[in-house]
């Protein structure tokens, strides 16, 4: 059924664009590969552990800043050049333990709280982060973001890559961007089937079942939840490197709470709680928004770029909700996995 | 700090009239309702379309033209329409998600959707441009300590009024008294003969007027934006935990609060330059506040929420 969904959606672009399907096929798929990394992360939290994390932007960022922030680049208003620095592998194994660590410092404090408590402290602290990033303009480039970072990644694009770019009239350094973060989805998915599947893994369920029972049997349930935080936010990191990297600049205002509601919308579409549901989540997502895009510009013709931006968020509000009411456990999700009527009293 | 004092407080009084209709929703219904901000939003959008020009086109891709109507009368209308609306979202919505027994994380999500989807909505049909009610510029004048034009010391007045008159409601009524009841309880407010579902209807009409008038208010005091509503959504949670999540009168406080701190800190040596940063403090109040003290400053006492 998903399968059959996603090879639909995908058949739908060459459908709907005459001129360079290809073109705009991997130009989605690059993102829908980041993005399903970023919902593979938040599935960890909620899917796997049960906590309602709303506060995913602030993980990617910490991911992107951190690993940006270490190679070379050039940040702030005068484009203030930082020409010394990691190598980029480095670099990105920093920021992936940069925002696990974010995590541990979030969670610490907030992982005791109850469900809803849970959102609002991780909105507002994502919150708190993006702010914080876009005030410290000496270090983080503020609002002028940090740009000429690229190289770091792209002196390692294979030759076959640039070949096959060319042939297409592709984007090579995105299509580079774009195969890292499915080669990085691989990686985390084959790891995490083997940490679920361990006692480990059956520990994490057990606590987003029955967190007394956890506790009644001696496991450190709050210990097991900080360990998930911190999984799923180093995963978030990564995802948010390769954001970076395909946007070729960084900007806070990437990290909004939009970009947390997104990555919700794909994991629910995927199915909370479903390893592989994220993948095809984000691919059916990316190719429903691509073209709301068009379809937006048809039926509104005299409305300006910001509003037609905007009509693809009126479809994820509506996907969000609706998804929410009649198919709570996603296209791919398992009813049994699924722990939504946890009851606030 | 005087001057920021002055503003704090214009800042506060939106902010503790929006706690004020969060908390009374989230005490009935137990709803976290991130959507909150868009009924906020369609008060002042509402009440532009009202009252601009007729001649100046500002709604629906520039295409419609506003109704040129007194801007007292549009207020008025506006505020009814946001109770109509959330009368709405309750009867088409929420209390089928209720009936159903869906929970309340899954509820809190479909709040979290509703809002994306208005607020863009909002963006298609008013434009993303920075707009202002058809007023006149006034000059500040002194009050007291603090400068603030004529018509803000007016919303700060009006604010006060209704705060009393929402704590005498809620005390002296009887579907005031029969909120708190649904609040403590409802199972045993059902057995009192109470209609909890009436009482709820009623509670989000009430609690959507009182969004909407806080979004004029704030639509007066600043400006009208299709995402005014989101951008303070989350100091409208932060006033809404310090005063003690569910209770009214604790929202009262905790927004003016949070309204004051988010300004003066603007004042103060540390931030000197950071200006932007302001919310982030009314942020870390507000998680600290969850962390230490959950219940907030008023949470225990049963006053007149």
């Amino acid at each position: 059924m998903t399968i059959f969904l996603t090879t639909g959606s995908i058949y739908l672009v060459f459908i709907l664009n005459e001129e360079g399907p290809l073109r705009i096929l991997f130009n989605l798929l690059t993102f829908a590969g980041i993005y399903g990394l970023a919902a593979i992360g938040l599935n960890v939290h909620f899917g796997l552990t049960g906590l309602l994390n709303f506060g995913h932007a602030s993980f990617m960022g910490v991911g992107a800043y951190v690993t940006l922030l270490l190679i070379p680049h050039a940040a702030g208003r005068e484009g203030e050049i930082t020409d010394t620095g990691l190598t980029f592998f480095p670099a990105l194994v920093i920021g992936i333990i940069a925002a696990a660590l974010f995590g541990l410092l979030l969670g610490l404090p907030a992982i005791r709280l109850r469900g809803d408590y849970l959102a609002i402290v991780t909105i507002a602290a994502a919150e708190i982060f993006r702010l914080l990033v876009r005030d410290l303009e000496s270090v983080t480039g503020g609002v002028y973001g940090i740009i000429n970072f690229s190289e770091s990644l792209q002196i390692y694009k294979p030759e076959f890559l640039i070949n096959f770019s060319e042939r297409f009239e592709l984007n090579s350094s995105q299509m580079w961007v774009g195969l890292l973060s499915w080669i990085s989805i691989f990686i985390v998915l084959i790891l995490l089937r083997r940490l679920t599947n361990s006692p480990w893994g059956r520990a994490l369920r057990a606590v987003r079942e029955d967190e007394d029972a956890v506790r009644a049997l001696g496991k450190n349930a709050i210990w097991l939840k900080l360990q998930s935080f911190m999984l799923g936010a180093g995963i978030a990191g990564l995802a948010g490197v390769f954001l970076a990297f395909n946007y070729g600049s960084l900007q806070t205002t990437t990290f909004v709470p939009l970009l947390t509601f997104y990555v919700w919308a794909i994991m629910i579409l995927g199915g909370v709680g479903s390893l592989t549901g994220p993948i095809f989540g984000s691919i059916i997502f990316w190719v429903i928004i691509s073209e709301t895009d068009r379809l937006a510009q048809l039926i509104f013709e005299n409305a300006n770029g910001q509003q037609l931006a905007g009509v693809r968020f009126i479809l994820v509000g509506l996907l969000i909700m609706l998804l929410m009411i009649f198919r709570p456990s996603g296209l791919l999700g398992k009813k049994e996995e699924l722990l939504l009527d946890v009851k606030s009293s | 700090m005087i001057e920021q004092f002055g503003n704090g407080l214009l800042l506060g009084i939106i902010i503790s009239v929006a706690s004020v209709a969060l908390s009374l929703l989230y005490g009935v219904t137990r709803i976290v309702n991130f959507a909150h901000g868009e009924i906020i939003a369609l008060g002042a959008i509402m009440t532009l379309f009202f009252s601009n020009p007729i001649d100046s086109k500002i709604l629906f891709l520039d295409r419609f033209a506003p109704l040129g109507i007194n801007f007292s009368i549009s207020i008025v209308i506006a505020i009814l329409i946001c109770g109509i609306f959330g009368g709405l979202l309750e009867i088409f919505l929420f209390r089928p998600l209720r009936k159903s027994e869906v929970g309340n994380i899954a509820v809190l999500v479909v709040t979290i959707g509703l809002s994306i989807f208005f607020r863009h909505l909002y963006l298609l049909f008013a434009t993303g441009r920075v707009q202002n009610f058809p007023l006149e510029l006034e000059r500040r004048q002194t009050y007291l300590f603090f400068d603030m034009t004529p018509r803000n010391f007016q919303v700060l007045i009006a604010g006060l009024i209704v705060m009393i008159f929402i704590g005498l409601f809620l005390s002296y009524t009887k579907i005031g008294k029969a909120m708190r009841a649904v609040r403590d309880s409802n199972e045993l407010a059902n057995v009192s003969g109470i209609n909890s579902d009436n009482i709820i209807l009623f509670t989000w009409i009430a609690s959507s007027m009182l969004a909407g008038l806080a979004g004029i208010f704030q639509a007066i005091i600043n400006d009208v934006r299709y995402n005014m509503g989101f951008l303070i959504l989350l100091l409208i949670f932060a006033g809404t935990v310090l005063g003690g999540i569910g209770t009214s009168f604790g929202a009262m406080v905790g927004g003016l609060l949070i309204g004051i701190f988010v300004q003066v800190s603007v004042a103060l040596p540390f931030m000197e330059g950071h200006t932007e940063a302001k919310n982030a403090v009314a942020l870390a109040i507000m998680i600290l506040i969850l962390l230490f003290r959950p219940q907030g400053i008023f949470g225990q006492k049963e006053r007149i929420s």
